[in-house]
């Protein structure tokens, strides 16, 4: 491309003896008027676009337009450099041409209208001359004053041109005083929205063979409203500060705080390209990130690393279910180089799947995880075990003093499954109110894992039973 | 310049060409469909046409690839494709690239993407019917008002009152009829292979649908469960393995989020304002007739009467589901190939249990604290989930229909629900509200420190009834009396008694505070 979009089209519509006007010319079915685009996008809703375009510069003040820039750009971030050229100003022009704002701009002058005669078919054609443009639109023809199409028949109108300053789609502009005339490299840099990605993980876990296959995928999707071709990508494993940025994404996005669901946060680092504090994931070639499309490459493929699965429970405070309750299914795995994972994991989400009879697999379910650092560990709940409940009950609630009570639980702990199992049963909700709450009496031995919360391991026979019984002395 | 020198010799827009190496692959060889329940819908049974939970879908397909880089476009999936959890095996190259494309070919793309491209403004005269074509190209952008220019000059679409359209000629490029999921694949020699894809999708529910029939003696029951499947998609599946989920998978992701939703059908044309002498409401454009909706009416499902009217329903056993383990999860094979239809919902045999004996009780939960009137207690139909009990199934989450068999015709007990139940489990079904067995908890006095309350049962039936009572907590208070030796239950205690046919029992207790 080493014309400038306008120029071709210019001498298009001049072969057709079509009014040339000055004109954006964002045309996405033509190429492209991007160049050499480098997209940088983090995970939250954030991209930093680099497009290194050849621009024809005149010598002195000149515009220049920038087509298929994208459509959610922020304007205020827009930087231009090109070579022998000093920059005057920026402008981005939002005024959008649509029938309402031709009329409104065509208020005072001539344009042509042509009936249609509903009896014979025949057209006859008029000047006229707008007056006004309040609810309806006032004509002035010869001597005449109409409402246009009053009388509801037929009646085109036709204008000279398109008013200036109106434009297809919001259009970006600089004016520059260059000191020469002639083609050169022009650089844009701008911040979008629309631009995201996170992880999607494929964990196939082997309950019996205690192990998991782990396929790691970015995903990357494209709402900016606009296609970036043969774009050089890199993700970045971080969320920029945004602090003070007006949203951006056309209505109030709830962005949810990323889960952490990392037991022991690691301290190895990953051999992966870094800058500052972040992980980058560049992705190999160059690719183009089609608008509304979402993409997927592979970043990760990992076989056979140690899981187990592991029942857990945690009875938020000193109460009773009227129900058995399920136990949460959870899946414990490493990010150690040292018998786990060995990488550094953005975050996403974890689908985990389990083969069936048949060998084929099946879904059992899917958690978030945050960024997490290699060596972490991570306790990953995939849902609610049908076959291992527990019921817990208060027995009884005593007043001991003014300021002591006595509450003895029982937790009724059944497992359906044909094997046995150890499960993790909590109690929490014992740090209310900063009160020296401890237990008394128990069944089986607990640790303290805080201030808030006891934890019993317990083996529960297959097809069987457990119970366990503590006595808490609580302030209030 | 190319493009100039194209204009300049009147040449069309050219059809968009397809990228070189893209296999189309149209349709599944065989497809397996495991379904997984609507985890925010509670218990009980499903809404065939809302259905809100998903499906694990798993697609084997033949493709023959060529040697080298291939684009490989996976036609006819589910349009609740979740593609971020595609997964694609089988393609001996592996896969470089997954990519979900949403721009849809509809009216309003059609104009954005023609912008400033040359089209045909096609007008019919009304009374000579002469059509007149003439070019233009569009100036305004997608926001549904369109602003055309043609050698005559500006006009703005359909202001003018008379029957006018755009007329392309081609589809811009990128545009797809549906959401259409590919991957890049870079293949070491020609082959055909046997690939597998495999995704969720949403727009699927299931749940178990009992029907238990209480015998004439009142002792035992028969129940028998259909595995209700209801499928939401556009896509048949025929011959499906079909299998379903029980247990509660996490998720955690917002999948209604990830599925791409359909644009608008309708192209909101406007103009300028138009209000004429005789009106001062804002003028709109004659509103063409709407398109004829979508026909949503479906296969209507088996209606609950209808069921009733069944009566015994028996499956063979080579008819019912087979349930496998997986992983904390209950898993039910479909033993053989059914159809999985679009917008509609399918009952195959989930399990079958006769003569299973259960006791019935009556019951209620009452505050300890406040007077309650005289009302009904509930009657409760309580199995042991056990094999030596008859029954030692997983039984999943779904609607009940209780049914008593009487002389001439089946009764209905009642229409319920049950959440899941693992084996060894107690199982109970609420039969409604029995008129014949009642209570009522009076204040007898209350001070400051004390209250002293009375719970009446009675029991108009010629029969023994067994009830069980729940009072609620005292909270801080201390229960003494009667209630005092009771044992503990949830966060009260409960009175168990069995009433002796048309009688009454009382339970005296006392709140204090311990100060």
């Amino acid at each position: 491309m080493t014309l400038r979009h306008n120029i071709v089209w210019g001498i298009a519509l001049t072969a057709f003896a079509i009014p040339a006007l000055a004109q954006d010319s964002a045309n996405p079915t033509g190429q492209s008027a991007q160049g050499d685009v480098s997209v940088t996008i983090y995970n939250n809703n954030l991209a930093l676009v680099q497009d290194v375009r050849q621009l024809p510069i005149a010598q002195g003040v000149s515009r220049i337009e920038f087509p298929d820039v994208s459509a959610q750009i922020r304007p205020e971030t827009l930087s231009f450099a090109a070579a022998g050229t000093s920059i005057i100003e920026q402008n981005f022009d939002f005024d959008l041409l649509s029938p309402d704002k031709l009329m409104e701009k065509a208020v005072g002058q001539v344009v042509t209208i042509v009936r249609t005669n509903p009896g014979t078919g025949a057209e006859t054609r008029e000047q006229a001359k707008v007056l006004a443009v309040n609810g309806g639109v006032v004509l002035q023809i010869g001597n005449r004053i109409e409402v246009l199409r009053d009388d509801g028949l037929p009646v085109r109108v036709i204008f000279d041109k398109v008013p200036p300053n109106l434009r297809a789609r919001p259009t970006l502009s600089v004016r520059v005083d260059s000191e020469r005339a002639g083609v050169r490299p022009a650089s844009l840099r701008y911040l979008t929205p629309g631009l995201g990605w996170s992880a999607d993980y494929v964990a196939l876990f082997d309950a019996k063979a205690g192990r998991i296959d782990v396929q790691g995928w970015v995903t990357l999707t494209n709402n900016s409203g606009t296609t970036y071709a043969n774009a050089n990508t890199l993700l970045v494993a971080g969320s920029v500060n945004q602090q003070g940025q007006p949203n951006y994404g056309g209505y109030n996005r709830y962005v949810p705080q990323p889960p952490t669901n990392i037991r022991r946060a690691g301290t190895e680092t990953a051999n992966r390209e870094r800058l500052g504090d972040f992980y980058l994931y560049p992705i190999k070639g160059r690719t183009t990130i089609a608008q509304a499309q979402t993409k997927q490459v592979s970043f990760l493929d990992v076989q056979g690393v140690p899981a187990r699965a592991t029942w857990e429970y945690v009875n938020g405070w000193l109460g009773s279910s009227g129900e058995p309750v399920s136990f949460n299914s959870v899946v414990k795995f490493s990010t150690s180089a040292q018998g786990g994972l060995g990488d550094a994991l953005p975050a996403g989400t974890v689908r985990f799947y389990m083969k069936d009879g048949s060998g084929a697999p099946q879904f059992i379910g899917e958690n978030g995880i945050g960024h997490t650092p290699m060596g972490s560990e991570l306790a990953l709940a995939t849902g609610q075990a049908f076959d291992v409940k527990v019921q817990p009950t208060v027995e009884s609630r005593q007043k001991i003093s003014d300021s002591k009570w006595r509450t003895t639980m029982r937790y009724d702990i059944t497992n359906a499954k044909p094997e046995a199992i150890t499960v993790d049963l909590a109690q929490a909700g014992l740090d209310w109110y900063w009160t020296d709450t401890k237990v008394v009496t128990e069944s089986m031995k607990s640790t303290r894992r805080n201030a808030d919360s006891v934890l019993w391991s317990v083996p529960v026979p297959a097809n069987g039973k457990a119970s366990v019984t503590a006595t808490f002395e609580t302030r209030y | 310049m190319t493009r100039a020198f194209c204009a300049l010799l009147l040449c069309a827009v050219s059809a968009p060409v397809l990228a070189q190496g893209v296999v189309v692959s149209d349709a599944p060889v065989s497809t397996s469909v495991t379904v997984y329940r609507d985890p925010d819908r509670g218990e009980g049974r499903i809404d065939p046409r809302w259905p809100n939970g998903y499906a694990l879908i798993s697609e084997k397909r033949r493709i023959t690839l060529p040697a080298g880089a291939a684009t490989v476009r996976f036609e006819g999936v589910a349009g609740g494709m979740i593609a971020v959890s595609a997964v694609v095996t089988g393609l001996p190259g592996g896969v470089d690239e997954k990519n979900r494309d949403a721009r849809l070919l509809s009216p309003a793309a059609l104009l954005d993407g023609s912008l400033g491209n040359r089209v045909h403004l096609r007008r019919t005269n009304r009374k000579t019917g002469k059509v007149s074509e003439q070019d233009a190209i569009i100036r305004s952008g997608p926001s549904g008002a369109v602003v055309l220019q043609s050698a005559e000059g500006v006009e703005a679409l359909r202001c003018s009152g008379l029957p006018e359209t755009i007329v392309y000629d081609a589809v811009p490029e990128g545009l797809t009829a549906k959401p259409s999921f590919t991957v890049h694949t870079t293949s070491p020699g020609a082959t055909t292979a046997e690939v597998t894809l495999t995704y969720l999708a949403t727009g699927f529910d299931w749940g178990a649908s009992y029907i238990a029939k209480v015998a004439e003696d009142g002792k035992t029951l028969d129940l028998f469960a259909w595995l209700t499947v209801a499928n939401g998609n556009d896509v048949i599946y025929p011959d499906a393995q079909l299998l379903a989920v029980a247990g509660a998978p996490n998720r955690q992701s917002d999948y209604g989020a990830l599925v791409p939703q359909p644009p608008s059908p309708v192209l909101n044309l406007q103009c300028w304002p138009m209000d004429s002498t005789s009106t001062h409401d804002a003028w709109g454009l004659p509103v063409p007739p709407s398109p004829v909706m979508y026909d949503m009416v479906m296969s209507a499902p088996a209606s609950m009467a209808e069921m009733r009217m069944k009566g015994g329903v028996m499956a063979t056993a080579n008819r019912i589901a087979k349930q496998e383990e997986l992983g904390d999860l209950k898993l039910y094979r479909v033993p053989m190939p059914v159809e999985v239809a679009p917008n509609g919902q399918k009952q195959v045999a989930l399990l079958q249990k006769a003569d299973v004996p259960f006791t019935r009780f009556y019951g209620a939960e009452v505050s300890a604290w406040e007077t309650i009137a005289d009302r009904p207690l509930d009657l409760t139909l309580r199995m042991q989930n056990k094999a030596k009990d008859g029954l030692g199934v997983p039984l999943p989450s779904g609607g009940a229909v209780v049914m008593q068999r009487g002389d001439e015709a089946d009764l209905l007990l009642a229409d319920t629900q049950l959440h899941d139940y693992a084996v060894g489990e107690k199982v109970e079904l609420n039969a409604g509200a029995a008129d014949q067995v009642r209570m009522k908890q009076e204040i007898v006095s209350s001070t400051g420190s004390e209250r002293r309350i009375r719970i009446t049962l009675s029991n108009a039936l010629d029969r023994a009834a067994p009830v069980e009572l729940l009072i609620g907590s005292a909270g801080s208070w201390v229960v003494e009396g009667d209630a005092a030796r009771l044992p503990a239950k949830k966060d009260g205690k409960l009175w168990a008694v069995t009433l002796k046919p048309n009688s009454t029992a009382t339970l005296n207790y006392t709140l204090r505070d311990p100060g």
